[in-house]
Protein backbone atom coordinates (compact mmCIF):
# COMPACT_ATOMS: atom_id res chain seq x y z
CA UNK A 1 0.00 0.00 0.00
CA UNK A 2 2.80 2.58 0.85
CA UNK A 3 5.53 1.24 -1.69
CA UNK A 4 2.48 1.18 -4.52
CA UNK A 5 1.48 5.36 -3.13
CA UNK A 6 5.09 6.14 -3.06
CA UNK A 7 5.46 4.68 -6.54
CA UNK A 8 2.71 6.77 -7.43
CA UNK A 9 4.27 9.65 -5.82
CA UNK A 10 7.54 9.00 -7.43
CA UNK A 11 5.90 8.95 -10.96
CA UNK A 12 3.98 12.10 -10.24
CA UNK A 13 7.10 13.94 -9.25
CA UNK A 14 8.26 14.90 -12.46
CA UNK A 15 4.94 16.20 -14.29
CA UNK A 16 4.07 18.48 -11.03
CA UNK A 17 5.81 21.18 -12.78
CA UNK A 18 4.70 21.22 -16.26
CA UNK A 19 1.20 20.79 -14.91
CA UNK A 20 1.64 23.82 -12.63
CA UNK A 21 2.64 25.92 -15.55
CA UNK A 22 -0.08 24.84 -17.77
CA UNK A 23 -2.69 26.14 -14.84
CA UNK A 24 -0.75 29.44 -14.16
CA UNK A 25 -0.58 29.60 -18.16
CA UNK A 26 -4.95 29.32 -17.83
CA UNK A 27 -5.17 31.34 -15.11
CA UNK A 28 -3.05 34.15 -16.22
CA UNK A 29 -4.92 34.18 -19.85
CA UNK A 30 -8.20 33.56 -18.15
CA UNK A 31 -7.60 36.80 -15.73
CA UNK A 32 -6.35 39.19 -18.90
CA UNK A 33 -3.30 39.43 -18.06
CA UNK A 34 -1.59 38.48 -21.13
CA UNK A 35 -3.35 39.01 -24.63
CA UNK A 36 -4.50 35.99 -26.07
CA UNK A 37 -3.54 37.21 -29.50
CA UNK A 38 0.37 36.97 -28.07
CA UNK A 39 -0.23 33.56 -26.42
CA UNK A 40 -3.39 31.55 -26.24
CA UNK A 41 -4.92 29.84 -23.53
CA UNK A 42 -4.44 25.95 -23.17
CA UNK A 43 -7.77 25.36 -23.39
CA UNK A 44 -7.65 26.95 -26.95
CA UNK A 45 -4.74 24.85 -27.75
CA UNK A 46 -6.63 22.00 -26.55
CA UNK A 47 -9.56 22.80 -28.97
CA UNK A 48 -7.23 23.57 -31.38
CA UNK A 49 -5.52 20.34 -31.32
CA UNK A 50 -8.93 18.29 -31.46
CA UNK A 51 -10.03 20.41 -34.18
CA UNK A 52 -6.90 19.57 -36.55
CA UNK A 53 -7.59 16.33 -35.25
CA UNK A 54 -10.93 15.77 -36.64
CA UNK A 55 -9.96 16.81 -39.78
CA UNK A 56 -6.97 14.92 -39.87
CA UNK A 57 -4.51 17.38 -40.68
CA UNK A 58 -2.51 17.01 -37.52
CA UNK A 59 -2.27 13.23 -38.32
CA UNK A 60 -1.08 14.15 -41.90
CA UNK A 61 1.59 16.21 -40.91
CA UNK A 62 2.51 14.55 -37.75
CA UNK A 63 2.73 11.12 -39.90
CA UNK A 64 4.66 12.59 -43.12
CA UNK A 65 7.10 14.58 -39.98
CA UNK A 66 7.93 11.23 -38.13
CA UNK A 67 8.35 9.23 -41.53
CA UNK A 68 11.15 12.00 -42.72
CA UNK A 69 12.82 11.69 -39.33
CA UNK A 70 13.36 8.18 -39.22
CA UNK A 71 14.08 8.48 -42.84
CA UNK A 72 16.55 10.68 -42.41
CA UNK A 73 17.99 9.42 -38.78
CA UNK A 74 18.29 5.52 -40.30
CA UNK A 75 20.55 7.13 -43.42
CA UNK A 76 22.44 9.19 -41.19
CA UNK A 77 23.06 7.07 -38.04
CA UNK A 78 23.38 4.23 -39.86
CA UNK A 79 26.58 6.03 -42.06
CA UNK A 80 28.00 7.82 -39.25
CA UNK A 81 27.86 3.72 -37.01
CA UNK A 82 29.49 2.54 -40.09
CA UNK A 83 32.30 4.98 -40.46
CA UNK A 84 32.32 5.49 -36.43
CA UNK A 85 33.13 1.39 -36.25
CA UNK A 86 35.89 1.76 -39.12
CA UNK A 87 37.17 4.54 -38.10
CA UNK A 88 37.89 2.79 -34.30
CA UNK A 89 39.05 -0.35 -35.46
CA UNK A 90 40.93 0.87 -38.59
CA UNK A 91 43.62 3.07 -38.52
CA UNK A 92 43.98 3.81 -42.03
CA UNK A 93 40.32 4.33 -42.23
CA UNK A 94 40.69 6.88 -39.94
CA UNK A 95 43.75 8.63 -41.08
CA UNK A 96 42.12 8.72 -45.03
CA UNK A 97 38.27 10.04 -43.44
CA UNK A 98 38.99 11.60 -40.08
CA UNK A 99 40.27 14.98 -41.20
CA UNK A 100 37.36 15.54 -43.71
CA UNK A 101 35.01 14.36 -41.51
CA UNK A 102 35.62 17.20 -38.87
CA UNK A 103 36.24 19.62 -41.49
CA UNK A 104 32.68 18.98 -42.29
CA UNK A 105 31.57 18.86 -38.90
CA UNK A 106 32.35 22.54 -38.43
CA UNK A 107 30.00 23.64 -40.62
CA UNK A 108 26.34 24.20 -39.02
CA UNK A 109 24.44 22.15 -40.81
CA UNK A 110 21.47 24.43 -41.32
CA UNK A 111 23.63 26.98 -43.40
CA UNK A 112 23.51 24.16 -46.01
CA UNK A 113 19.69 25.15 -46.39
CA UNK A 114 19.99 27.36 -49.33
CA UNK A 115 22.38 24.95 -51.14
CA UNK A 116 19.71 22.12 -50.26
CA UNK A 117 16.64 24.47 -51.93
CA UNK A 118 18.97 24.76 -54.98
CA UNK A 119 19.69 21.40 -55.38
CA UNK A 120 16.84 19.31 -54.37
CA UNK A 121 13.82 22.10 -54.11
CA UNK A 122 11.71 21.97 -51.53
CA UNK A 123 11.25 18.20 -52.14
CA UNK A 124 11.52 14.90 -49.55
CA UNK A 125 15.12 14.80 -50.37
CA UNK A 126 16.01 18.45 -49.17
CA UNK A 127 14.42 17.24 -45.26
CA UNK A 128 16.07 13.92 -45.60
CA UNK A 129 19.65 15.31 -46.20
CA UNK A 130 19.44 17.85 -43.89
CA UNK A 131 18.56 15.37 -41.13
CA UNK A 132 21.20 12.70 -42.02
CA UNK A 133 23.60 15.37 -42.13
CA UNK A 134 22.29 16.67 -38.81
CA UNK A 135 21.90 12.97 -36.90
CA UNK A 136 25.71 11.71 -38.63
CA UNK A 137 28.11 13.44 -36.50
CA UNK A 138 26.71 12.77 -32.92
CA UNK A 139 26.46 9.23 -34.06
CA UNK A 140 29.73 9.07 -35.45
CA UNK A 141 31.57 10.72 -33.00
CA UNK A 142 30.52 9.04 -29.71
CA UNK A 143 30.78 5.45 -31.80
CA UNK A 144 34.54 6.67 -32.09
CA UNK A 145 34.68 7.47 -28.81
CA UNK A 146 33.30 4.30 -27.42
CA UNK A 147 35.44 2.01 -29.68
CA UNK A 148 38.50 3.68 -28.51
CA UNK A 149 37.84 4.02 -24.99
CA UNK A 150 36.98 0.04 -24.93
CA UNK A 151 39.61 -1.15 -21.79
CA UNK A 152 42.78 -2.65 -23.76
CA UNK A 153 42.86 -5.08 -20.82
CA UNK A 154 39.51 -6.75 -21.54
CA UNK A 155 40.89 -6.70 -25.01
CA UNK A 156 43.92 -8.25 -24.29
CA UNK A 157 42.03 -10.53 -21.93
CA UNK A 158 40.07 -11.71 -25.23
CA UNK A 159 42.61 -12.54 -27.33
CA UNK A 160 43.93 -14.67 -24.23
CA UNK A 161 41.23 -16.32 -24.45
CA UNK A 162 41.62 -17.20 -28.29
CA UNK A 163 38.83 -15.04 -29.38
CA UNK A 164 39.09 -14.35 -32.95
CA UNK A 165 38.58 -10.99 -34.45
CA UNK A 166 34.61 -11.15 -34.95
CA UNK A 167 34.48 -12.79 -31.42
CA UNK A 168 36.58 -10.07 -30.12
CA UNK A 169 34.44 -7.04 -31.65
CA UNK A 170 30.99 -9.31 -30.81
CA UNK A 171 31.97 -9.67 -27.35
CA UNK A 172 34.07 -6.85 -25.92
CA UNK A 173 34.74 -4.22 -27.80
CA UNK A 174 31.05 -3.14 -29.10
CA UNK A 175 29.46 -4.05 -25.99
CA UNK A 176 32.09 -2.00 -24.44
CA UNK A 177 31.38 0.97 -26.59
CA UNK A 178 27.41 0.64 -26.38
CA UNK A 179 27.34 3.36 -23.02
CA UNK A 180 29.23 6.28 -26.02
CA UNK A 181 26.94 5.10 -28.59
CA UNK A 182 23.94 5.54 -26.31
CA UNK A 183 25.25 8.75 -25.81
CA UNK A 184 25.38 9.84 -29.23
CA UNK A 185 21.66 8.71 -30.16
CA UNK A 186 20.11 10.60 -27.56
CA UNK A 187 21.90 13.51 -29.04
CA UNK A 188 21.20 12.53 -32.21
CA UNK A 189 17.25 12.40 -31.70
CA UNK A 190 17.52 15.69 -30.46
CA UNK A 191 19.45 16.98 -33.57
CA UNK A 192 16.63 15.02 -35.71
CA UNK A 193 13.55 16.94 -34.47
CA UNK A 194 15.70 20.39 -34.65
CA UNK A 195 16.67 19.91 -38.40
CA UNK A 196 13.71 18.13 -39.72
CA UNK A 197 11.34 21.07 -37.86
CA UNK A 198 13.65 24.03 -38.91
CA UNK A 199 13.52 22.81 -42.98
CA UNK A 200 10.31 22.43 -42.65
CA UNK A 201 9.54 25.64 -41.39
CA UNK A 202 11.38 26.96 -44.04
CA UNK A 203 10.47 24.97 -47.23
CA UNK A 204 8.04 22.11 -47.02
CA UNK A 205 4.11 21.74 -48.58
CA UNK A 206 3.69 19.46 -45.58
CA UNK A 207 4.20 18.38 -42.06
CA UNK A 208 4.38 19.69 -38.69
CA UNK A 209 6.92 22.35 -39.59
CA UNK A 210 5.39 23.48 -42.39
CA UNK A 211 1.45 23.47 -40.07
CA UNK A 212 3.06 25.91 -38.14
CA UNK A 213 3.95 28.23 -40.82
CA UNK A 214 0.71 28.24 -42.41
CA UNK A 215 -0.92 28.83 -39.13
CA UNK A 216 1.27 32.17 -38.91
CA UNK A 217 -0.03 33.00 -42.37
CA UNK A 218 -3.19 33.03 -40.65
CA UNK A 219 -2.50 34.80 -37.47
CA UNK A 220 -3.72 31.49 -35.58
CA UNK A 221 -1.04 31.42 -32.56
CA UNK A 222 -3.27 28.34 -30.96
CA UNK A 223 -2.28 26.37 -33.69
CA UNK A 224 1.44 27.68 -34.15
CA UNK A 225 1.38 26.60 -30.21
CA UNK A 226 0.21 23.26 -30.66
CA UNK A 227 2.50 22.54 -32.92
CA UNK A 228 5.23 23.93 -30.30
CA UNK A 229 3.59 21.50 -27.83
CA UNK A 230 3.89 18.63 -30.14
CA UNK A 231 7.90 19.16 -30.86
CA UNK A 232 7.92 19.10 -26.88
CA UNK A 233 5.79 15.56 -26.53
CA UNK A 234 7.61 14.39 -29.47
CA UNK A 235 11.43 14.90 -27.65
CA UNK A 236 10.35 13.67 -24.74
CA UNK A 237 9.23 10.33 -26.65
CA UNK A 238 11.83 9.93 -28.09
CA UNK A 239 14.23 10.40 -24.81
CA UNK A 240 11.87 8.01 -22.85
CA UNK A 241 12.32 5.28 -26.10
CA UNK A 242 16.45 5.78 -25.50
CA UNK A 243 16.05 5.44 -22.06
CA UNK A 244 13.94 1.86 -22.03
CA UNK A 245 16.55 0.68 -24.52
CA UNK A 246 19.61 2.00 -22.54
CA UNK A 247 18.09 0.47 -19.61
CA UNK A 248 17.24 -3.09 -21.31
CA UNK A 249 20.98 -3.20 -23.44
CA UNK A 250 22.99 -1.71 -20.30
CA UNK A 251 21.45 -3.42 -17.81
CA UNK A 252 24.91 -4.75 -16.46
CA UNK A 253 26.16 -1.41 -15.63
CA UNK A 254 25.51 -0.04 -12.14
CA UNK A 255 25.08 3.15 -13.68
CA UNK A 256 22.00 2.57 -15.97
CA UNK A 257 19.87 0.09 -13.72
CA UNK A 258 16.52 0.99 -12.86
CA UNK A 259 15.63 1.56 -9.12
CA UNK B 1 39.41 -2.38 -2.93
CA UNK B 2 36.26 -2.78 -3.14
CA UNK B 3 35.56 -5.19 -0.32
CA UNK B 4 36.29 -4.36 2.77
CA UNK B 5 36.14 -6.62 5.91
CA UNK B 6 33.13 -4.59 7.38
CA UNK B 7 30.95 -4.93 3.67
CA UNK B 8 32.01 -8.91 3.69
CA UNK B 9 30.75 -9.45 7.16
CA UNK B 10 27.97 -11.92 6.35
CA UNK B 11 30.07 -14.03 4.54
CA UNK B 12 33.19 -13.02 5.99
CA UNK B 13 36.77 -13.15 4.32
CA UNK B 14 35.54 -14.27 1.29
CA UNK B 15 36.39 -17.88 2.28
CA UNK B 16 36.27 -20.42 0.20
CA UNK B 17 34.20 -23.13 0.67
CA UNK B 18 35.93 -25.70 3.49
CA UNK B 19 34.50 -29.15 1.85
CA UNK B 20 36.94 -31.45 0.28
CA UNK B 21 36.53 -30.47 -3.87
CA UNK B 22 36.00 -33.23 -5.74
CA UNK B 23 37.96 -35.86 -6.08
CA UNK B 24 39.94 -34.41 -9.55
CA UNK B 25 37.68 -35.40 -12.49
CA UNK B 26 41.53 -34.99 -15.12
CA UNK B 27 44.35 -37.31 -15.19
CA UNK B 28 47.08 -35.21 -12.47
CA UNK B 29 50.48 -35.04 -14.15
CA UNK B 30 49.27 -33.10 -17.59
CA UNK B 31 50.98 -30.04 -17.47
CA UNK B 32 53.11 -28.71 -19.84
CA UNK B 33 57.11 -28.46 -18.89
CA UNK B 34 58.76 -24.54 -19.49
CA UNK B 35 61.98 -24.22 -21.45
CA UNK B 36 63.62 -20.86 -21.69
CA UNK B 37 66.95 -20.72 -23.62
CA UNK B 38 69.02 -17.32 -23.42
CA UNK B 39 65.95 -15.37 -23.12
CA UNK B 40 66.58 -11.45 -24.09
CA UNK B 41 63.74 -9.03 -23.90
CA UNK B 42 64.25 -5.39 -24.36
CA UNK B 43 61.96 -2.07 -24.47
CA UNK B 44 62.88 0.60 -26.37
CA UNK B 45 66.54 -0.46 -25.96
CA UNK B 46 65.91 -0.61 -22.45
CA UNK B 47 67.11 -4.45 -21.39
CA UNK B 48 64.27 -6.18 -19.40
CA UNK B 49 65.62 -9.49 -19.39
CA UNK B 50 69.15 -10.46 -20.19
CA UNK B 51 70.19 -13.94 -20.94
CA UNK B 52 67.66 -16.30 -18.74
CA UNK B 53 67.90 -19.74 -18.90
CA UNK B 54 65.24 -21.56 -17.05
CA UNK B 55 63.59 -25.26 -17.10
CA UNK B 56 60.06 -25.65 -15.21
CA UNK B 57 59.18 -29.77 -14.94
CA UNK B 58 55.47 -30.34 -16.11
CA UNK B 59 53.11 -29.99 -13.16
CA UNK B 60 55.63 -27.85 -10.74
CA UNK B 61 54.55 -24.95 -8.61
CA UNK B 62 57.25 -22.67 -9.41
CA UNK B 63 57.08 -18.80 -8.10
CA UNK B 64 59.14 -15.57 -9.17
CA UNK B 65 59.89 -12.94 -6.63
CA UNK B 66 61.76 -9.86 -7.25
CA UNK B 67 61.55 -6.16 -6.53
CA UNK B 68 59.49 -4.30 -8.78
CA UNK B 69 61.07 -3.58 -11.98
CA UNK B 70 62.83 -7.09 -11.51
CA UNK B 71 61.58 -8.90 -15.19
CA UNK B 72 58.97 -10.92 -13.41
CA UNK B 73 56.12 -10.02 -14.80
CA UNK B 74 57.93 -9.80 -18.27
CA UNK B 75 59.51 -13.22 -18.39
CA UNK B 76 55.84 -14.65 -17.44
CA UNK B 77 54.48 -12.91 -20.29
CA UNK B 78 56.82 -13.72 -22.61
CA UNK B 79 56.19 -17.38 -21.45
CA UNK B 80 52.71 -16.47 -22.66
CA UNK B 81 53.61 -15.46 -26.11
CA UNK B 82 52.39 -12.08 -24.82
CA UNK B 83 55.81 -10.40 -25.57
CA UNK B 84 58.35 -11.65 -28.04
CA UNK B 85 61.40 -12.11 -27.25
CA UNK B 86 63.95 -9.85 -28.18
CA UNK B 87 66.16 -12.79 -28.62
CA UNK B 88 66.50 -16.76 -26.95
CA UNK B 89 63.83 -19.17 -27.12
CA UNK B 90 60.69 -20.09 -25.09
CA UNK B 91 59.67 -23.61 -25.47
CA UNK B 92 56.56 -24.82 -23.86
CA UNK B 93 55.11 -28.56 -24.67
CA UNK B 94 53.85 -31.48 -23.13
CA UNK B 95 55.62 -33.39 -19.73
CA UNK B 96 56.72 -37.37 -20.50
CA UNK B 97 53.52 -38.19 -18.32
CA UNK B 98 51.07 -36.91 -20.20
CA UNK B 99 48.62 -38.31 -22.41
CA UNK B 100 49.40 -37.29 -26.05
CA UNK B 101 45.66 -36.73 -26.51
CA UNK B 102 45.59 -33.77 -23.80
CA UNK B 103 45.27 -30.34 -25.36
CA UNK B 104 48.49 -28.26 -24.61
CA UNK B 105 46.66 -25.07 -23.10
CA UNK B 106 48.32 -22.04 -21.19
CA UNK B 107 45.75 -20.14 -19.19
CA UNK B 108 46.82 -16.37 -17.39
CA UNK B 109 45.57 -15.03 -14.48
CA UNK B 110 45.86 -11.22 -14.31
CA UNK B 111 46.36 -8.68 -11.20
CA UNK B 112 42.69 -7.43 -12.02
CA UNK B 113 39.85 -10.03 -12.55
CA UNK B 114 39.29 -8.53 -15.97
CA UNK B 115 36.23 -10.11 -16.21
CA UNK B 116 33.60 -9.04 -19.17
CA UNK B 117 31.26 -6.46 -17.28
CA UNK B 118 28.47 -7.05 -19.48
CA UNK B 119 28.42 -10.84 -19.27
CA UNK B 120 26.64 -12.75 -16.46
CA UNK B 121 29.37 -14.83 -14.31
CA UNK B 122 28.98 -17.57 -16.19
CA UNK B 123 29.62 -16.46 -19.24
CA UNK B 124 32.35 -14.75 -18.23
CA UNK B 125 33.56 -18.50 -16.99
CA UNK B 126 32.47 -19.68 -20.62
CA UNK B 127 34.81 -17.11 -21.98
CA UNK B 128 37.41 -19.58 -20.90
CA UNK B 129 35.62 -22.34 -23.50
CA UNK B 130 35.94 -19.85 -25.94
CA UNK B 131 35.83 -22.46 -29.18
CA UNK B 132 35.65 -25.35 -27.88
CA UNK B 133 32.20 -27.63 -27.43
CA UNK B 134 28.46 -26.51 -28.07
CA UNK B 135 27.33 -23.92 -26.12
CA UNK B 136 25.59 -26.14 -23.41
CA UNK B 137 28.41 -27.86 -22.91
CA UNK B 138 30.23 -24.98 -22.12
CA UNK B 139 27.73 -24.08 -19.59
CA UNK B 140 27.60 -26.77 -18.35
CA UNK B 141 31.85 -27.22 -18.05
CA UNK B 142 31.46 -23.56 -16.65
CA UNK B 143 28.93 -24.44 -14.34
CA UNK B 144 30.80 -26.83 -12.65
CA UNK B 145 33.90 -25.17 -12.57
CA UNK B 146 32.00 -22.11 -10.70
CA UNK B 147 31.38 -24.67 -8.32
CA UNK B 148 34.91 -25.61 -7.57
CA UNK B 149 35.20 -22.08 -6.60
CA UNK B 150 32.50 -21.93 -4.64
CA UNK B 151 30.31 -19.96 -6.18
CA UNK B 152 28.07 -21.63 -8.08
CA UNK B 153 25.29 -19.54 -6.82
CA UNK B 154 26.42 -16.58 -8.17
CA UNK B 155 26.13 -17.77 -11.78
CA UNK B 156 23.58 -15.43 -13.08
CA UNK B 157 24.87 -12.31 -11.70
CA UNK B 158 26.72 -9.40 -12.85
CA UNK B 159 30.43 -8.91 -12.27
CA UNK B 160 29.57 -5.89 -10.85
CA UNK B 161 27.34 -7.15 -7.81
CA UNK B 162 30.50 -9.02 -6.95
CA UNK B 163 33.08 -8.40 -4.17
CA UNK B 164 36.94 -8.13 -5.19
CA UNK B 165 37.53 -11.18 -4.03
CA UNK B 166 34.70 -12.85 -5.86
CA UNK B 167 35.74 -11.47 -9.27
CA UNK B 168 39.36 -12.91 -8.80
CA UNK B 169 37.58 -15.94 -8.12
CA UNK B 170 35.47 -16.11 -11.33
CA UNK B 171 38.64 -14.94 -12.81
CA UNK B 172 40.15 -18.10 -11.57
CA UNK B 173 37.54 -20.55 -12.82
CA UNK B 174 37.70 -19.39 -16.22
CA UNK B 175 41.40 -19.47 -16.16
CA UNK B 176 40.98 -23.39 -15.09
CA UNK B 177 37.79 -24.26 -16.98
CA UNK B 178 39.38 -25.70 -19.83
CA UNK B 179 41.79 -27.88 -17.68
CA UNK B 180 44.78 -25.81 -18.88
CA UNK B 181 48.13 -27.32 -18.73
CA UNK B 182 49.54 -23.99 -17.44
CA UNK B 183 48.38 -21.61 -15.55
CA UNK B 184 50.40 -18.42 -14.92
CA UNK B 185 49.39 -15.88 -12.37
CA UNK B 186 50.47 -12.12 -12.51
CA UNK B 187 50.29 -11.54 -8.93
CA UNK B 188 46.62 -12.23 -8.80
CA UNK B 189 45.83 -11.60 -5.33
CA UNK B 190 47.56 -8.63 -4.99
CA UNK B 191 44.76 -6.08 -5.16
CA UNK B 192 42.93 -8.38 -2.10
CA UNK B 193 42.92 -8.11 1.63
CA UNK B 194 45.08 -10.58 3.48
CA UNK B 195 42.93 -12.22 4.99
CA UNK B 196 40.76 -13.42 1.54
CA UNK B 197 44.17 -13.33 0.05
CA UNK B 198 45.06 -16.33 2.03
CA UNK B 199 41.49 -17.81 1.27
CA UNK B 200 42.75 -17.16 -2.31
CA UNK B 201 46.03 -18.73 -1.63
CA UNK B 202 44.10 -22.05 0.07
CA UNK B 203 41.88 -22.46 -3.09
CA UNK B 204 44.32 -22.23 -5.88
CA UNK B 205 46.71 -24.87 -3.80
CA UNK B 206 43.74 -27.30 -3.48
CA UNK B 207 42.88 -26.81 -7.30
CA UNK B 208 46.45 -27.15 -8.43
CA UNK B 209 46.87 -30.45 -6.59
CA UNK B 210 43.57 -31.71 -7.73
CA UNK B 211 44.25 -31.07 -11.85
CA UNK B 212 48.34 -31.42 -11.75
CA UNK B 213 48.81 -28.08 -14.22
CA UNK B 214 52.23 -26.22 -13.87
CA UNK B 215 51.89 -23.32 -12.12
CA UNK B 216 53.69 -20.23 -12.30
CA UNK B 217 53.11 -17.46 -10.11
CA UNK B 218 54.68 -14.23 -10.01
CA UNK B 219 54.64 -12.19 -7.31
CA UNK B 220 55.94 -9.66 -4.45
CA UNK B 221 54.53 -11.44 -1.42
CA UNK B 222 57.64 -13.31 -0.43
CA UNK B 223 55.29 -14.86 2.17
CA UNK B 224 52.78 -16.05 -0.72
CA UNK B 225 55.46 -17.43 -2.63
CA UNK B 226 56.85 -19.64 0.28
CA UNK B 227 53.25 -20.56 1.63
CA UNK B 228 52.63 -22.00 -2.57
CA UNK B 229 55.38 -23.14 -4.54
CA UNK B 230 58.04 -26.02 -4.64
CA UNK B 231 60.48 -23.47 -6.26
CA UNK B 232 61.22 -20.35 -5.57
CA UNK B 233 63.16 -17.78 -8.46
CA UNK B 234 64.53 -14.65 -7.16
CA UNK B 235 64.82 -12.50 -10.28
CA UNK B 236 67.20 -9.52 -10.24
CA UNK B 237 68.23 -7.19 -12.93
CA UNK B 238 66.97 -9.37 -15.58
CA UNK B 239 68.00 -12.74 -14.49
CA UNK B 240 67.61 -15.24 -11.69
CA UNK B 241 69.59 -14.69 -8.66
CA UNK B 242 68.53 -17.50 -6.53
CA UNK B 243 67.29 -20.73 -6.88
CA UNK B 244 65.54 -22.36 -4.11
CA UNK B 245 63.30 -25.74 -3.18
CA UNK B 246 60.78 -25.29 -0.88
CA UNK B 247 60.60 -29.04 0.65
CA UNK B 248 58.40 -28.32 3.29
CA UNK B 249 55.54 -30.95 3.26
CA UNK B 250 51.82 -29.70 2.31
CA UNK B 251 49.23 -28.73 3.62
CA UNK B 252 51.60 -26.06 4.98
CA UNK B 253 50.99 -24.12 8.24
CA UNK B 254 51.02 -20.59 7.77
CA UNK B 255 54.11 -19.34 10.14
CA UNK B 256 55.77 -22.80 10.52
CA UNK B 257 59.25 -21.86 11.66
CA UNK B 258 61.09 -23.44 8.04
CA UNK B 259 58.70 -21.49 5.68
CA UNK B 260 59.68 -18.58 8.09
CA UNK B 261 63.08 -18.92 8.06
CA UNK B 262 63.15 -19.52 4.02
CA UNK B 263 60.96 -16.27 3.74
CA UNK B 264 63.70 -14.56 5.89
CA UNK B 265 65.93 -15.78 3.14
CA UNK B 266 64.82 -14.34 0.45
CA UNK B 267 64.00 -10.87 1.90
CA UNK B 268 67.66 -10.42 2.98
CA UNK B 269 68.63 -11.67 -0.07
CA UNK B 270 65.84 -9.06 -2.21
CA UNK B 271 67.05 -6.43 0.61
CA UNK B 272 70.41 -6.97 -0.11
CA UNK B 273 71.32 -7.63 4.05
CA UNK B 274 73.99 -9.84 4.02
CA UNK B 275 72.52 -13.27 5.77
CA UNK B 276 73.35 -13.80 9.01
CA UNK B 277 75.28 -16.70 9.57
Amino acid sequence: MTLSLSRARHATVPWLLPAAILVGWQAAVSAGLISSRVMPAPLDVVRAGWEAGRTGELWTNLGVSTLRALAGFAVGGGIGFVLGLANGLSRLSERLTDTSVQMVRNVPHLSLIPLVILWFGIGEEAKLFLVALGVFFPIYANTLHGIRSVDPALVEMGRVYGMSRAELFRRVVLPGALPSIFVGLRYALGIMWLTLIVAETISASSGLGYMAMQAREFMLVDVVVLAILIYALLGKLADTFTRALERSCLSWNPAYRSA
Amino acid sequence: MLDTLSRDAPAPLDAPPREPVAPARRQPAHGLAVTVHDLHKSFDGHPVITGLDLFLPAGGFTAIVGRSGCGKSTLLRTILGLETPTAGRVQVEAGAATSPRAAPSQRIMFQEPRLLPWASVLDNVAVGLTGLGTRAERRDRAQAALAEVGLADKAGQWPATLSGGQRQRVALARALVSGPGLLALDEPLGALDALTRIGMQELIERIWQAQGFTALLVTHDVSEAVALADRILVMEGGRIALDLRVDVPRPRRRGEPDLARLEGRILDHLLGTPQAA
